[in-house]
């Protein structure tokens, strides 16, 4: 039980937001009051409904501040910024990036004290559907500021963030975030690249390879992750990740050449190799043997803008194909008049009102004072977003036929671009393992008592569990408060809002059945967290269109009617999803295929083809 | 021949002993070959003897002359340019319908045309099987009535298409809608051939692919070829690299005697590799063999680099490092696991054993050659240099090695018979063995 206790720090520390965990000195961790998040608590059958509702809003000055800001750049975007010429040449234009920094792009969530634009989330994420115009763009704006100087935000002493932050911030310097490795993808362990410690114990000495970094040919400083050698509190010397700032100038920074990608062409993508790169101790970015805690809380701080950079990205897109099905005539109607045309509109905006939903709330909740933690909130609408965006652009191909195909037109380059959306920032498979597992380790802990008491055989519990699950079959009404004379959803969303309530408290069951069932042992149960996760997803999409339309038609906005409509389709699509989920994650359940999925791959990947015979093959 | 004649005959044939002594009695003075009464019946009584294999054996060698070996065994005579091939099969078999209208003997030329298949290579030929079938008369011995179709009509004949159709089955040949139909004609729906030909049909589909590890059936004849396929069915990891060490030595040079310049051939994965790198060098590796394996008809002998199996408290617990996923907790923290209710695992007793290292197949299995293999093997396991490496070669007693060779060079296709001998002499010594 002692690896217990030091387990349970490190979790901690993992799931407290970044400037949390770096200000240990100044907050004893454990006894620090849990941040309690909305997500989380879904896992318990329960809506914390003070986090989600009324849907967040902006005062007026920060509106007008933001727009201040939005309206230039997004005029420089639908002017200026040539996609195609980016695409094909595979390069962004020199005059363009000049422009993104004088437009203060590369500063965006940099404090004002260093010379950035100091946006709050909300902002940035507003600037984000902006900037999600040009794939390219966003990818390299994106990875130079959401993570290749997030660390010196995050984790950065005074000194480190006067030195760089104003240079990065002006773009005067580009920041790359060089973690992947040729046989490190996830796994930390596997990290070739090493530091040691110079005889005058004033530099480290950088040795390794990183690949895929993106920016890695035009950046000047870099946050690099190597392994070091550190002693540990029983003496024993072990090898652990440390995070260092390395400048191109520090020498021996080389850099492949760019490689050739299916998308996002004009971002910059290369290997990066450190021979003997010779860093100064001062570069040491957070704790040394810290590096994996600053690798991970930049990663889970990055993720919630994809939201809204995907919305900004499905709004033009629906803009574009709906003036292509409007004009576009077969058998003298419009493409427009025909129902499988119809019905592909009503999917992109359900989903691009969803992510910008989702997009936005999670900004808000990151707004909100104190260390709100909302990775899985983030790293939900990263899955939503990038799926959303996968499905959409493929849906617009289908509207647009032949010339969705054709090069000469924009559509097949935001199909290339939108994949990746699905690879980096943690695939969404990693991502949804993520999403269940910590939401499980929240519930779980909460839960032990009961699952103790249940398994021990104690009357009371079992007495108590059994009639609830005979009320519940019996079919029971769920009422979490939504609705109702003091509810926060409007009237007019009462549908979705009992659906809601009804997921939330049937998935509450399926988890503790599910906790009951497995324990710890779920971690190995890939395709039951595959399920969770997907049905959290749903519940957080369906609370954020909830809230957000009913703020809507409190507020009296422009077209809070089709809002409602997008609401509704959604929470009722949502609803019959969780249903069919929660149903398969039932003990025997006729719609859970999961054994005889894992026999054909296991079959599949022994031979390591695909074994049918030929249907032309005869017997004999 | 017309009808009225074929059942005239046929029924004159059955009469009496009914098929049993048909030859010996009326067969013998027509056939071309002297008349030989004994060797006639006993060439019956060997049909009905409940051997493993249907068609009689031919005759011992030593104790009969040459020609008296069967009846028709003249129109088997070799052709001009010596060759045997399905044409000159062909031939023989219409040579015989030819020249006996009467189709007498033909029960007998069936039997001998079934021995020489091997010879002329078309055992596995299904039109030469069907044409074999033509040869019957038909309609003759169709049951007319319900008695004939309860007691065995014609039982000598039913019993040579069944021979014919066990021959197919033991070769594999599936019979097609024309085997079914000389059939019907000859024997009629109600019939033990018949029988035999709806259960091939039924259970061949089942049975042809019944092997998850299927070997080739035409086996390489380079010793190298046959052990790296060997090899291969023995190594479950597709990963799994086949290195040949040594090659043998061309068979004209001079020292084909030295035993040591055989093949050695090795297989060894990935994942074998690593787990050797971290085997403990104060433990000693085993090199045990020969252990045999049957390819069809073909034995290779293999010998395996194998450990002890760790006692238990010297294992590695193998424990999830705290900093390890970037992306998400590799372990939940929580105090309980799966419940009882929830493990759909069965409760196996399952014997540990050592792990294997490596497999190798070489010509010879004597220590020198197989150390041989463990210096080749250390180039890519350099971890192997500082392990002692013990020899445990059990059995390899001249004899072993002498099957063993005459079966990796293989001689020169072997008479129809001895071959069979050969096979069954090594079999006894593999039981021996």
């Amino acid at each position: 039980m002692s690896g217990c206790g030091l387990f349970l720090c490190s979790v901690a520390a993992r799931f407290c937001r970044a400037p949390a965990a770096f200000t240990v000195s100044r907050r004893p961790l454990l006894t620090s009051p849990p941040s309690r998040a909305f997500a989380k608590d879904l896992f318990l059958g329960k809506i914390q409904k003070k986090e989600v509702f009324p849907f967040p809003e902006v005062s007026q000055d920060e509106l007008k501040e933001i727009n201040q800001f939005v309206g230039p750049v997004e005029k420089f975007f639908t002017e200026e910024v040539d996609s195609r010429k980016i695409d094909q040449e595979g390069k962004i234009p020199d005059e363009t990036l000049e422009k993104l920094k004088s437009l203060g792009l590369f500063g965006m969530q940099v404090p004002e004290e260093y010379g950035g634009l100091g946006l709050s989330n909300t902002m940035y994420a507003r600037l984000g559907e902006v900037i999600g115009l040009d794939a390219s763009i966003a990818v390299t704006l994106a990875a130079h500021q959401a993570i290749g100087l997030k660390g010196i935000i995050l984790a950065g002493s005074k000194e480190q963030k006067a030195r760089y932050l104003p240079r990065l911030a002006s773009g005067e310097h580009v920041a790359a975030f060089c973690l992947t490795e040729p046989a490190s993808g996830s796994d930390a362990a596997s990290i070739r690249t090493r530091a040691t410690l110079s005889a005058d114990k004033r530099h480290y000495i950088l040795n390794g390879a990183k690949v895929w970094i993106t920016n890695g040919g035009l950046a000047n400083v870099f946050t690099v992750f190597a392994k070091t050698e550190v002693v540990d509190s029983d003496g024993s010397v072990k090898d652990k990740m440390t995070a260092f700032i390395v400048e191109r100038d520090f020498g021996g920074v080389t850099n492949g050449k760019p490689e050739d990608k299916m998308g996002i062409r004009g971002s910059n993508t290369c290997e990066v190799h450190f021979e003997n790169t010779r860093v100064p101790v001062e570069n040491v970015l957070g704790e040394v043997g810290g590096g994996f805690k600053v690798a991970m809380n930049i990663l889970n701080s990055g993720r919630f803008s994809m939201g809204s950079v995907v919305a900004g990205m499905l709004k033009k897109l629906i803009e574009m194909t709906a003036e292509y099905a409007c004009t576009r005539k077969q058998f003298n109607r419009n493409l427009s008049e025909f129902g499988l045309i119809q019905e592909k509109f009503a999917l992109m905006a359900q989903k691009a009102y969803v992510m910008e939903s989702m997009a936005y709330l999670t900004a808000a909740m990151l707004d909100a004072p104190g260390f709100p933690d909302c990775s899985i909130e983030a790293a939900m609408v990263k899955v939503f977003s990038s799926e959303g965006a996968w499905t959409c652009v493929s849906e617009a191909l289908q509207i647009l036929g032949g010339s969705g195909y054709i090069r000469d037109y924009p559509y097949e380059r935001l199909l290339r671009d939108s994949r990746i959306l699905l690879i980096f920032e943690g695939t969404n498979e990693i991502l949804r393992m993520y999403i269940a597992l910590t939401g499980l380790q929240h519930a779980g802990r909460i839960l032990t008592a009961r699952v103790n008491e249940l398994k021990r055989g104690n009357v009371t519990t079992i007495m108590e569990t059994v009639g609830q699950r005979l009320r519940d079959s019996l079919g029971r009404t769920v009422d979490l408060g939504l609705t109702g004379k003091l509810g926060v959803v409007h009237p007019s969303l009462a549908d979705g809002a009992h659906k809601l309530e009804e997921n939330v408290y049937y998935f509450g069951r399926s988890v503790e059945t599910l906790l009951l069932r497995f324990g710890k042992a779920i971690v190995e149960e890939q395709l039951v967290l595959k399920r969770v996760a997907n049905v959290l997803v749903n519940l957080y999409g369906m609370t954020a269109v909830l809230s957000r339309a009913s703020r809507s038609i409190r507020l009296g906005l422009r077209d809070h009617d089709h809002e409602v409509l997008l609401a509704n389709i959604f929470c009722s699509e949502a609803y019959h999803q969780n249903l069919f989920t929660l149903s398969q994650l039932d003990k025997h359940s006729p719609e859970n295929l999961d054994e005889l999925v894992k026999k054909v791959s296991q079959q599949i990947l022994e031979k390591r083809a695909y074994i049918c015979t030929h249907p032309l093959d005869r017997a004999p | 021949m017309s009808w009225a004649q074929a059942i005239l005959l046929a029924r004159g044939l059955s009469r009496g002993w009914g098929g049993i002594c048909s030859t010996a009695l009326t067969g013998a003075p027509f056939s071309q070959v002297p008349p030989q009464a004994p060797r006639g019946l006993r060439c019956s009584a060997a049909a009905h003897n409940p051997d493993s294999s249907l068609v009689p054996r031919p005759p011992e060698p030593p104790r009969q002359p040459v020609k008296a070996l069967a009846v028709h065994e003249e129109l088997f005579r070799p052709a001009l340019d010596g060759t045997r091939d399905k044409a000159n099969f062909v031939r023989a078999v219409q040579n015989f319908a030819q020249y006996n209208v009467h189709k007498r003997g033909h029960v007998d030329f069936i039997y001998l045309a079934l021995r020489k298949m091997r010879e002329y290579g078309v055992e596995r030929d299904l039109s030469v099987y069907n044409l074999l079938l033509d040869v019957f008369p038909k309609e003759v011995f169709r049951p007319r009535n319900i008695f004939h179709s309860i007691f065995l009509h014609y039982p000598r004949q039913q019993e040579c298409g069944i021979a014919v159709l066990e021959q197919m089955e033991n070769h594999g040949v599936m019979p097609n809608n024309e085997t079914e139909f000389l059939l019907m004609q000859i024997f009629g729906r109600k019939s033990y051939p018949m029988l035999k030909l709806v259960r091939m049909k039924l259970w061949f589909t089942r049975f042809k692919n019944i092997n998850p590890f299927p070997v080739p059936r035409d086996l390489p004849q380079d010793p190298v070829d046959l052990a790296s396929l060997a090899l291969r069915h023995m190594e479950p990891d597709l990963s799994a690299r086949v290195t040949t060490y040594q090659m043998p030595l061309p068979k004209d040079s001079p020292d084909t005697m030295d035993p040591t310049e055989t093949h050695i051939v090795g297989i060894q994965s990935p994942e074998q590799q690593s787990a050797l790198a971290r085997h403990d060098p104060a433990r000693p590796i085993f090199v045990e063999g020969p252990f045999s394996l049957w390819l069809r008809d073909k034995c290779v002998y293999y010998h395996i680099l194998r450990a002890d199996l760790l006692p238990p408290e010297e294992r590695e617990v193998e424990e999830i490092p705290e900093e390890w996923n970037l992306y998400y907790p590799m372990q939940l923290d929580l105090a309980y696991g799966r419940s009882g209710w929830d493990d759909y695992e069965f409760d196996i007793d399952e014997v540990e054993e050592g792990p294997v290292f490596a497999i190798c197949v070489a010509g010879a299995h004597d220590q020198a050659t197989l150390a041989k293999w463990i210096q080749g093997l250390q180039e890519t396991n350099p971890a192997l240099a500082r392990i002692p490496v013990v020899f445990r070669l059990s059995g390899s007693s001249g004899e072993l090695l002498a099957s063993s060779s005459e079966l990796e060079e293989p001689p020169p296709p072997p008479p129809e018979g001895q071959e069979e001998e050969e096979d069954s002499q090594q079999r006894q010594q593999q039981g021996q063995s």
